[in-house]
């Protein structure tokens, strides 16, 4: 096992739980349909999020307009009353946009080149990144990679992104937590045939009552999360045939890892 | 004693929904109230608060559909209107299975919502006077007296005051006295009435039990 950056932790990561939680199977007929091409099934559910989270912003702005449409047909209407409105109603427009927007973002996200790669490269290549990502949230960023892992066949771009995420969900959770010692550990290691990357954090780990909906799009804890940094990551690692999940860290925080098969069936 | 005035709440996550749908209502002179959270609602609802519920189905921690379990457990009556997003239709079906008053998609018409928080005002509202009534006629039977209720059972029955002494091996005058004490303390204006009153009882009510 090969140990970088800030190598002295504490010991390794502890074995794999079979509780592990994976991403919820979309449910519904029409999901069910779906399911049946996994891929399509992510992009359902990610759909079904997208709609329902525009709907918020809509149903807003229809609440406002009709109101201030009955309020002009009172005679006497307070101006202020009427602004307050119409403001809210820029704001939830803007709010849609912004949605949209990312919705976009989420639509780049499909495979596009993949080539083999070794997965402990792809980790270093953005360590920089995240080491300055570690220390704006005052926590030790950790590695723990295991040598001669076996090539996987991936986009690149994509899995950091991924990685990324998985970091950055930790540094959040670390500073959300507001005490000293916060370390995100991130260990790459071999599940079976697969090749596992795992990114965990001695945070508060994630609640049971919200471990099935943090894979949702657009479910977030945090005041300005946007919800959709599982979301993604979940859909770029299936769509190379792999998994994400979910297990509780020991003794305490949550560790995401993700398989990716060793040799992609195309 | 003054009645509180109805209110129509409103538990939504989002806050800009629950914002205007506040805007909205209260535009139109409705008494509205919000809450982000089930779990909120609940630690903070009277029972004896009479009004209306407009639920959001899809909330994180406690659903709509959970609370509105939970309002049926604790034999809470609010009407509780549903609101849902557009995939929501399975829920919303399962809501009224569960005796949900009505529910509406997401976006909607400001009148359909209006219209329906009016009816489920006015269900409320004889939900709640049936509750009282109820409860008056419940509380006057309780001040029979055993044998008052023996003859009341008798009267229902339709029994004249002749076989009612025979049967109770007491004097005509006495059942008079007895009937005239149970018409009085269950201020039935008739026969019929009293009869109603009795039927309107649970079992063990109406003998005391
Ligand atoms: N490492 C973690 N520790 C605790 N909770 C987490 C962690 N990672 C994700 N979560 C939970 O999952 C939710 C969704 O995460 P994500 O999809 O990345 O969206 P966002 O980060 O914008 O909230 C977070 O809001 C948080 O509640
Ligand atoms: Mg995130």
């Amino acid at each position: 096992m090969t140990r970088v950056a800030g190598a002295a932790g504490p010991p390794g990561p502890p074995p794999p739980d079979r509780d592990a939680t994976e991403p919820r199977a979309p449910s519904g007929a029409l999901h069910g349909r779906m399911l049946q091409v996994s891929r399509l099934a992510t992009i359902g559910e990610m759909a079904a999020g997208i709609a329902h989270e525009l709907n918020q912003p809509l149903t807003a702005i229809a609440n406002y307009a009709q109101a201030c449409d009955r309020l002009l047909g009172k005679p006497g209407a307070d101006p202020r009353d009427l602004r307050t409105a119409l403001r809210e109603i820029a704001a939830q427009a803007v709010r849609a946009g912004e949605i949209i927007r990312r919705v976009r973002t989420l639509a780049r996200s499909q495979p596009v080149e993949r080539s083999a790669a070794d997965i402990n490269s792809v980790i270093g290549e953005i360590l920089e990144l995240m080491q300055t990502d570690a220390r704006v949230h005052r926590a030790r960023l950790l590695l723990e990679l295991t040598d001669g892992l076996p090539q996987v066949s991936i986009d690149r771009v994509q899995i950091q992104h991924v990685i990324l995420n998985l970091v950055r969900n930790g540094l959040e959770a670390l500073s959300g937590s507001g005490s000293a010692g916060g370390e995100v550990r991130i260990c790459s290691g071999r599940t079976g045939g697969d090749v596992e990357v795992a990114v965990c954090d001695n945070g508060p780990g994630v609640l049971p009552q919200e471990l099935e909906r943090i894979f949702d799009p657009f479910f977030s804890t945090k005041p300005s999360g946007t919800g959709l940094g599982l979301a993604i990551s979940n859909t770029v690692v299936r769509a190379h045939g792999g998994t994400l999940a979910y297990r509780p860290n020991r003794p305490t925080g949550a560790c995401f890892y993700f398989l990716l098969p060793h040799e992609t069936a195309e | 004693m003054r009645e509180p005035t109805p209110t129509v709440f409103v538990v939504d996550d989002d806050e800009a929904v629950r914002n205007s749908l506040r805007f909205l209502l209260r535009s139109v002179g409705l008494p509205t109230q919000t809450l982000a959270s089930a779990t909120e609602f609940l630690a903070t609802y009277p029972p004896s608060q009479p009004g209306c519920l407009v639920l959001d189905v899809r909330m994180p921690a406690m659903s709509g559909l959970e609370l509105q379990q939970q309002l049926n457990l604790r034999g809470a009556t609010l009407p509780v209107i549903f609101v849902t997003g557009h995939g929501d239709i399975p829920m919303a079906v399962e809501a009224m299975q569960h005796g949900a008053f009505d529910f509406l998609q997401k976006p909607f018409r400001d009148q359909d919502l209006i219209d329906r928080i009016q009816k489920a005002l006015a269900k409320d509202a004889k939900t709640r006077a049936a509750l009282k009534e109820h409860d008056r006629i419940r509380r006057r039977f309780e001040t029979l007296t055993p044998r008052e209720r023996e003859v009341l059972a008798l009267m229902t029955q339709g029994k004249p005051n002749k076989v009612m002494a025979a049967d109770l091996g007491v004097s005509q005058r006495t059942v008079e006295i007895h009937r005239a004490r149970v018409m009085e303390k269950s201020g039935a204006a008739s026969l019929a009435q009293l009869v109603r009153m009795v039927m309107d009882l649970a079992p063990e009510e109406r003998t005391g039990g």
